[in-house]
């Protein structure tokens, strides 16, 4: 009786010692992720923090995928790294060219008055790691070949649109220098180098430079025609799925360039029409406009809007939903008359178009948008591709998501989604978008890829 | 074999920590944790004063005695969905004690005292596992201390009361998604004391000799921590944003109703069920108020959404000899916790419990009692909704216990 006690005791003890639950078994599915290539943009070269640096690629959506897929039969994933944690980033201002930035991290800054004198509290602003740094030194990194000579898994090239994938050239010191870096040769082109991996998987994320770049400029007007578009995005989708290799992929869309804080964070502080006036001020204004030549800008006693230049060089004045860009220069508007007129040149003094994205510019934008989008859903369909909806999902950030108890929106620096650029996301935000490939993926091969476990991923660093 | 038994002992015991549906913990009596938890109609020695106020004044001799100690050993394991990688809650023991004195001053009335830990919950999943922004550790201990009375009218009827004081500590530490500049994540700890008042009130009725019933209410207390210590680890130009400050709380300890049947044949061999109903439903939200409001820190509200819920146990004890007595039992214990609000703070699940108890009784009216109670979670998935966290977990608990009893 009691050996029996004892017995069963043990078998109990044993069988419970460490409470067993199944692990995850992943599955390829019908997807084969031997060789994984990634095509796309900055989003995918895994730029952060308006700059390319090491850390920030290690953290690149397609890195993190590539590590998923290990677990279904995927490979090694080259990425070109840059050798520098700085990083390098360009700045093209109309009139004055290039400038090499490095990457921007959060900092304290002093409050300043219009006379340049510190008040006495502190800011948290994002500002260049390296201020004015030396031009020469971040040409030498960006123009640097990666120390692992290739071919990259990851072609990723910053600031591409989808007529680039082709260019012949666009890898030579007159193209792009995010690409020429790590090239196969000046002629060569990004698709060639992609399909030239003889890839069994890719992923394709472009389009956005499309729409993006003319966005960050202010204006429509460098929009990629929608047959233009069509033309390039349907060779890029047939020339990789007929490949040799005959891989499977994953396309994703544009999400919605202007909802990303880089248009949204000023326009939240600074109302379009915060210019105050009494009687007497805006008589004077009055004069002054008319004097100038602009009697049909007309300012009235209490609140007026800012006055800016559009893409064409007319004078308007601001409507409620035109955006202020994140470059605006906000001292300017506060201490030297930017909007309204110059107090000490005593002239008019509208804010350069460049700084704001108007609400005809955004209806085109969005337009644009939807017709790309409309273009890469039907490729994904035509070709039996997956197809991650990006646009859809950075949607539903801006009422906030939680993950793991983290808590994320687009709010600038605050949302823990978008890097200190307000445009490209923080390594977190990569991770979640990462995470939404992996569903678009699972949903269309039957496979069983886990997740990555998005609290791994940093998101905004803080001093 | 016994060497064996002792040895795998030795290895859960390092390997193991957390109990019960919700944060109930019923260890109160080794007796009655050997048969099955079962107590409420039980008149064997002082635990009555704690299982059935009512009860007590039943128990034959003139003074009762009993203390004891359980070794709560729990380990939980957690797969998080969809992702790769299992986490496990550290090893900690836990040391839920109790102890029980009655008096009668005369036949029919009895006073007694019930010292121990009917609430609690201590678990730690470390500093870097994927839930560590709910939680990373956390400590909650109710002791209550409960004088009471029991009075007997002939030997058919007896009532009871007890006012229960209820002591409780809380300390919880969870990361916060606020990473500095070196990588280091933020972190809050909160910390605080308090206690309240309740009161235990039973009756027993015995129609005929052997046929026990009883019928128990423990009072909700509600521990409100009015003045807990919140401290917050972020990086410096968040610092305005999380001062450290008091924070309010509170988490209710929920009311029992309890109900029992025993039946004893010839002093020899007892058989008994008990019916326990929980009223978790008291458990809806968990509040911290934070005293000084930033951006970024408000009155923060975590849904608990628990509902009420009945454990039926069932136990037996039988009398080998004057020196020997062995016991066996088991019940089944719902969780109160929906399937969308499981959390990783209280990780609950459906459980079984297997029991076995002995007492030897070296010389009459002492005996070292022993019990071992083995605990088997069922595997069970679900999501803290609130928090967006999913995965299933899975609960073992060892808790051998031992305790003496005096009646004189």
């Amino acid at each position: 009786m009691k050996k029996l006690l004892y017995i069963l005791f043990s078998i109990v003890i044993l069988a419970g010692c460490e409470p067993k639950i199944d692990e995850f078994s992943p599955d390829p599915g019908a997807a084969n992720f031997t060789t994984y290539v990634a095509i796309g943009n900055s989003l995918t070269a895994g730029f952060t923090d308006g700059a390319l640096y090491t850390s920030g690629q290690e953290n690149s959506y397609p890195n993190m995928l590539a590590e998923q897929f290990k677990l279904v039969g995927g490979g090694d994933f080259n990425q070109p790294y840059i050798n520098t944690e700085n990083g390098v980033g360009i700045v093209v201002t109309p009139g004055k060219g290039i400038y090499l930035v490095t990457k921007m991290i959060l900092k304290l800054v002093p409050d300043k008055d219009c006379s340049g004198q510190p008040i006495g509290t502190v800011s948290l602003k994002p500002e260049y790691i390296v201020p004015n740094p030396d031009q020469a030194t971040l040409a030498g990194q960006l123009s640097a070949r990666p120390t692992d000579p290739g071919p990259y898994n990851n072609m990723g090239v910053p600031g591409m649109n989808v007529k680039e994938l082709f260019i012949p050239g666009y890898g030579s010191p007159y193209g792009n220098p995010f690409f020429a870096r790590f090239a196969s040769g000046i002629y060569s082109t990004v698709f060639q180098d992609a399909v030239a991996q003889n890839p069994t998987f890719f992923s394709l994320w472009i389009g956005n430079n499309d729409v993006l770049t003319s966005a960050l400029a202010g204006t429509d007007a460098l929009i990629t025609p929608v047959d233009t578009f069509a033309l390039y995005y349907n060779i890029a989708v047939l020339g990789l799925v007929n490949a040799t290799s005959a891989p499977k992929g994953v396309l994703a869309n544009i999400p919605d360039v202007t909802s990303i804080p880089f248009f949204t964070t000023i326009s939240a502080q600074l109302p379009y029409d915060n210019v105050v006036l009494n009687a007497e001020q805006a008589a004077g204004l009055n004069f002054l406009y008319t004097m100038y030549g602009h009697p049909d800008i007309v300012w009235k006693e209490g609140k007026n809007p800012f006055v800016i230049t559009t893409t064409t060089g007319d004078w308007v004045q601001m409507e409620p939903e035109d955006l202020f860009l994140l470059t605006l220069p906000t001292d300017s508007i506060k201490c030297r008359g930017m909007g309204i007129a110059d107090p000490v040149l005593k002239r008019p003094y509208p804010i350069p178009g460049m700084f704001v994205l108007q609400k005809s510019e955004q209806t085109n934008i969005q337009n644009a948008i939807l017709a790309f989008n409309q273009i890469i859903a039907n490729a994904a369909q035509t070709n039996g591709l997956a197809f991650a909806d990006m646009h859809t999902y950075m949607k539903s950030f801006a009422a906030g998501m939680v993950f793991d108890g983290i808590k994320m929106n687009t709010r600038f620096v605050s949302g823990g989604l978008f890097s200190t650029d307000g445009v490209h996301l923080c390594p977190r935000g990569y991770a979640v978008a990462a995470n939404h490939f992996i569903d678009a993926i699972n949903g269309q091969y039957a496979s069983k890829i886990p997740y990555v476990d998005i609290t791994k991923y940093p998101g905004l660093k803080f001093p | 074999m016994r060497r064996f038994t002792a040895l795998l002992l030795g290895i859960c015991l390092a390997a193991t920590t957390a109990f019960g549906g919700g944060y109930q913990v019923s260890l109160h009596s080794i007796r009655n944790i050997g048969m099955g938890l079962i107590g409420t109609s039980l008149t064997y020695d002082a635990s009555s004063f704690f299982y059935n106020p009512g009860a007590a004044a039943f128990v034959k001799e003139r003074f009762s005695i009993s203390g004891g100690v359980s070794l709560l050993m729990a380990r939980t394991t957690f797969q998080p969905k969809d992702v790769m990688g299992q986490y496990k809650t550290e090893n900690i023991i836990n040391t839920p004690l109790y102890f029980y004195f009655g008096f009668k001053p005369f036949e029919d009335l009895s006073i007694g005292l019930a010292v121990n830990t009917p609430y609690g919950n201590k678990l730690s999943w470390g500093d870097t596992w994927q839930g560590r922004f709910l939680i990373q550790n956390l400590s909650f201990k109710a002791i209550t201390v409960q004088p009471s009375f029991s009075y007997k009218i002939k030997d058919v009827f007896s009532f009871g009361m007890g006012l229960v004081v209820a002591i409780g500590n809380v300390e919880l530490n969870k990361a916060l998604p606020l990473e500095g500049q070196n990588g280091a994540e933020g972190k809050v700890n909160i910390k605080g004391n308090t206690y309240n008042v309740g009161f235990n009130g039973g009756i027993l009725v015995r129609p005929v000799k052997g046929l026990n019933i009883g019928v128990d209410y423990r009072s909700r207390i509600n521990m409100v921590v009015d003045n807990a210590d919140a401290t917050f680890t972020v990086p410096v130009s968040m610092k305005t944003n999380f001062p450290d400050q008091k924070v309010a709380t509170s988490l209710p300890l929920p009311a029992n109703l309890d109900f029992g049947i025993s039946y004893e044949i010839k002093e020899k061999f007892l058989i008994g069920i008990n019916l326990c109903y929980v009223f978790w439903g008291t458990y809806d939200t968990l509040i911290f108020d934070f005293k000084t409001k930033t951006p970024a820190l408000d009155k923060t509200y975590a849904p608990a959404m628990y509902t009420n819920k009945l454990i039926p146990r069932i136990g037996a004890q039988y009398r080998v000899n004057d020196i020997v007595t062995v016991r066996l039992g088991g019940y089944y214990d719902p969780t109160p916790v929906p399937d969308d609000h499981l959390n990783p703070q209280t990780p609950s699940m459906n459980q079984i419990g297997l029991t076995a108890g002995l007492s030897v009784f070296p010389i009459k009216g002492l005996s070292i009692d022993a019990a071992f109670l083995y605990v088997m979670g069922l595997e069970r998935e679900g999501t803290y909704s609130p928090e967006n966290f999913s995965g299933t977990y899975k609960t073992s608990v060892y808790i051998p216990g031992f305790g003496l009893t005096y009646n004189f």
